[in-house]
């Protein structure tokens, strides 16, 4: 659904207007061009608000169309029609395709649009549209209007009865059949289409820039004239006008849904519809007459006048036809609003300027008359504005959403940490309840009291309960005490009460507890049990065992105000969670440089590897070397290898790796010996290469610099089809860094022009000495000389290497050699030795046969 | 740039046949995993995408970072490697 909301066609052509030309669009580049134009269009938005002073209306026009002002109105036209014509590239006039495709459109409808007029018919078509995208309805709803107007203009130019072509175009719309309505309409535009082409694209296109310049306000004789029309329309105008207002009013009544609203619109242009059209026949000549008069343009050029009229007979059109568009706007309305429903029983994301924007609109449009067809296209064009925009934005948030994964990988992390927390203030409250806990249980023990039978008995009831009493009271103060202190109150610097404090305090309670205080500290001593109350001796440690002994009473199970206990729970809690941070911090941690020391090592590895074969590569081409030059020492001192491969700022850091490299070498290299050797009165350790035997094998097995056959067929994929220039690049015919010897660019001389020893038009070979790429630059006696060497030469294996050439303009070529230009003899190879290609070596041919196909476009 | 990677350079160096997306530069396997999840394996697949969108470097980069979420660096590679290997062999 997202993706057809605008269709390739119309997002190409929107980009165009945007002065961007895109490439083509597909299901993969689509997105990116719908941010582009997204994009485009906030930088247009950002431009057009500098031009503030405009009227609302032209400011409006400047960001969609682009341009400023007064003098913008004609780009913007121009973009219009190009937005129309490019829309169906494919038929063969913008507007009558158009319309063409809408009677097809409609065909389905016909039960529903019997009644309607053409226009009624058309927007049928546009709802059908609008099913397929709320972006299309509004535009199209425009360019319909636009349509009509250019429509009409065409029929108008049909010759000196223009009039009567128009009227008798009009007459087929009435016609209840949709159908023939459609293709009538069709045939008597299409006849003028054949006649007058080019004149009639400039046509459409002024008429369609008139009309919108009318909207625009810029066009001032519109509204003088439209005045005028207004006057002279007179009765017939009136009436028109009156019944218009009325089915106006119905349609408009607040009270709409879209169902409801659609027999209504439906009804409207079927009672309104037959006397509309005649007056409209009367007007249409009234009007034309009047607006060549008016104007004072009757002889003017052709096309210019017919841009004129075209404005008034599309301004008509609106005028006469505001039933018709009443019913479009219904009909738009109604799709849309059913467009969007339904999108809400689909679930898709709803989207509340989609609903509330054909409101307004309407809501505009219900109030004004004939005289403000200004308001109304004004609200058009911002509606067209406004929605595509929000469309686009919604169509991006649709693709969105269809990529949940993103989604839900948030949500999921929002949610593992709120459940994080939610568990560990679980945690914390029932920590805290745990704690709070214990004195109720204590109160309870004091009350069914744990002395025994022999309590029972020794003591009558007011005795006990005052025993109880006491012990409870001392509790729950011992409690409190012991509960202030833990919570750091400054005021109770001990824990314990001595006993002298105990009794003052009891004896401030009650005056019958002085009795019984040591009687029932005496029962606390008997039963051995805990009770909530601790009694201490001078020595601490040695539990007492009489009354006269105890020296300080302390509760066990202290009684903490509420803050302080939550505020131990807290600490305690967040102690043991940054115990465990810390716990996994440091595994995390051990795990992060275990990882570190690995990659650190293998990477060590790796160097040391490389140094390895760089130090055999030195040693073999030192033993090569000494194969051909026998002055030469056949073994190379180890810090001589060292200082010629490692840099100087790198070997403090490479140390290792060179000590490790040259142990491994030691150990398990067979071709390199070590050994002492005095060189210049000094001894050094050396290595020796020890494989003399290899290097004539390769050099027998793979001889150098010899062509090894094509890499792939020369057609049009890959080649240019005439040679463009007499200058060739050559790539890759050589590696600067293995070249040895003096005289190498001669090799490769040689080889081209061996290559093209049937050609004999080569003039200048370069060869790039220093270039990484192995070029060689070549210029011939002229472009078809280049043609064949390049043919000869592009996608050929040379020297294991794979050779591309591509031209160079002349004019650059003798910018770097300016040598060239005085060459005009053709070179030739001296010594022709042909049996190099013959010797091509076929593996590598295969092998890269296979893949030319798709490696070369 | 300066310098370019060594993968840039194997990339740039040859017809890029049947290799793979991750053998483009700045594609490692977790982008190279995405992109093939949507259908571009192959690096001439790129290469497509990359010649539809006309070598433009800010849509490629726009559609690279859509696609498989490419950051800066890896857009600037991967269009780089892209734009030379035209340079070299279209």
């Amino acid at each position: 659904m997202a993706s057809t909301l605008l269709t390739d066609e119309e997002l190409f052509s929107e980009l165009k207007r945007f002065g961007f030309t895109p490439g083509p669009v597909t299901e993969n580049t689509r997105p990116v061009y719908l941010k582009k134009l997204k994009k485009l269009r906030e930088e247009q938005q950002q431009r057009g608000c500098r031009t503030g002073k405009n009227r609302s209306s032209s400011a409006i026009i400047n960001t969609t169309g682009g341009g400023g002002g007064t003098a913008a109105s004609r780009p913007v036209t121009h973009d219009v029609t190009h937005l129309s014509s490019s829309r169906r590239p494919g038929r063969k006039s913008s507007v009558l395709g158009f319309s063409s495709d809408e009677s097809d459109a409609e065909a389905p409808h016909k039960s529903k649009g019997r009644d309607y007029s053409g226009r009624a018919g058309r927007s049928s078509g546009v709802q059908k549209q609008a099913k397929s995208g709320p972006v299309t309805t509004l535009t199209v709803a425009i360019k319909r209007q636009y349509d009509t107007g250019t429509t009409l203009n065409s029929n108008s130019s049909l010759g000196p009865d223009g009039q009567r072509s128009i009227s008798r175009s009009w007459d087929t719309c009435d016609r209840s059949n949709p159908d023939v309505e459609g293709r009538h309409y069709d045939e008597s535009g299409e006849d003028d289409v054949c006649e007058e082409e080019s004149e009639k694209n400039s046509r459409s296109l002024n008429g369609r820039g008139a009309s919108r310049m009318d909207a625009s306000k810029l066009a001032g004789d519109y509204s003088d004239s439209d005045e005028e029309v207004g006057g002279l329309g007179a009765a017939d105008r009136n009436r028109d006008r009156l019944v218009l207002r009325l089915s106006q009013q119905i349609v408009a009544s607040p009270s709409h849904v879209a169902e409801r609203e659609y027999p209504i619109g439906e009804k409207n242009s079927s009672k309104d519809n037959p006397p509309d059209t005649l007056n409209m026949q009367k007007i249409q000549g009234m009007d034309e007459e009047e607006v060549q008069g008016d104007l004072g343009l009757p002889g003017g050029p052709r096309c210019h006048s017919f841009a004129r009229k075209s404005v008034y007979v599309s301004l008509a059109d609106n005028h006469r036809g505001k039933i018709g568009k009443n019913n479009h706007i219904n009909d738009n309305d109604g799709s849309s609003r059913s467009n969007s429903t339904s999108r809400y029983s689909v679930g898709l994301r709803p989207r509340f300027s989609n609903y509330s924007l054909p409101q307004t609109y309407r809501g505009n449009h219900s109030n004004h008359t004939l005289g403000s067809n200004n308001s109304y296209s004004q609200t058009v064009r911002k509606k067209k504005l406004d929605v595509p925009e929000d469309e686009l934005l919604q169509q991006f948030k649709r693709e969105e959403l269809a990529s949940p994964g993103s989604f839900s990988a948030h949500y999921l992390s929002m949610f593992l940490l709120t459940t994080a927390c939610l568990f560990f203030l679980l945690l914390g409250l029932m920590y805290l309840r745990m704690r709070g806990s214990g004195s109720p249980e204590v109160d309870g023990v004091i009350k069914s009291h744990p002395f025994g039978s022999d309590f029972e008995s020794s003591y009558e009831k007011a005795e006990k309960d005052v025993i109880l009493k006491l012990l409870l009271s001392l509790h729950d103060h011992l409690a409190v005490i012991a509960g202030q202190h833990d919570c750091g109150d400054q005021q109770h610097p001990n824990r314990s009460l001595s006993i002298d404090e105990a009794s003052a305090y009891l004896l401030a309670q009650n005056k019958e507890f002085q009795d019984f205080i040591f009687t029932s500290l005496e029962w606390i001593i008997r039963t051995g049990q805990d009770v909530g109350i601790r009694l201490t001796g001078q020595v601490a440690d040695i539990p007492v065992t009489d009354v006269s002994e105890i020296s300080r009473l302390e509760s066990t199970h202290p009684k903490m105000p509420f803050m302080c206990r939550f505020r131990r729970a807290f600490l305690s809690v967040l102690g043991r969670i940054l115990l465990i941070a810390a716990v996994v911090g440091c595994v995390w941690s051990v795990v992060c440089y275990m990882k570190y020391r690995w990659k650190k090592e293998e990477e060590e590895t790796r160097h040391m590897y490389d140094m390895v074969e760089r130090i055999i590569d030195v040693l073999r081409t030192h033993g090569e070397a000494c194969q051909e030059n026998h002055d030469l020492q056949p073994y190379l001192p180890i810090p001589h290898v060292r200082d010629s491969l490692v840099q100087p700022q790198d070997r403090k850091k490479m140390k290792k790796i060179w000590e490790r490299a040259v142990n491994f070498l030691s150990a398990n290299e067979s071709r390199i010996r070590t050994e002492t050797q005095r060189i210049n009165g000094a001894d050094f350790l050396v290595w020796r290469w020890m494989q003399p035997s290899l290097s004539c094998d390769k050099t027998s097995l793979v001889p150098s610099k010899v062509w090894q056959g094509k890499a792939f067929p020369l057609d049009r994929r890959n080649s240019p089809p005439n040679s463009l220039t007499p200058c060739l690049k050559i790539r890759n015919m050589f590696d600067p860094v293995m070249e040895v010897g003096e005289n190498w660019d001669l090799a490769i001389h040689e080889a081209i022009l061996e290559k093209c020893s049937d050609n004999d038009g080569i003039v200048h070979i370069a060869v790039d000495k220093n270039s990484r790429e192995g070029c060689v630059y070549v210029k011939c006696l002229s472009a078809e000389h280049s043609g064949k060497a390049f043919k000869a030469l592009h996608g050929s294996w040379f020297d294991g290497k794979l050779v591309t050439v591509k031209y160079l303009r002349l004019d650059r070529y003798h910018q770097r050699f300016p040598q060239a230009q005085a060459c005009s003899t053709p070179l030739k190879a001296s010594s022709l030795h042909l049996n190099t290609t013959s010797n091509t070596n076929t593996t590598p041919l295969q092998h890269h046969g296979s893949r030319d196909s798709s490696g070369f476009l | 740039m300066s310098s370019t990677s060594q993968k840039h350079k194997d990339f740039v160096a040859e017809p890029m046949g049947e290799k793979t997306v991750m053998a483009l530069a700045g594609i490692g396997e977790v982008l190279g995993k995405r992109l093939e999840e949507k259908g571009f394996d192959k690096a001439y697949v790129v290469l497509g995408q990359f010649l539809v969108l006309k070598k433009d470097e800010e849509l490629f980069r726009d559609w690279l970072k859509d696609t498989c979420g490419a950051n800066v660096k890896q857009q600037g590679d991967c269009y780089g490697c892209l734009k030379e290997w035209c340079d070299a062999f279209l």
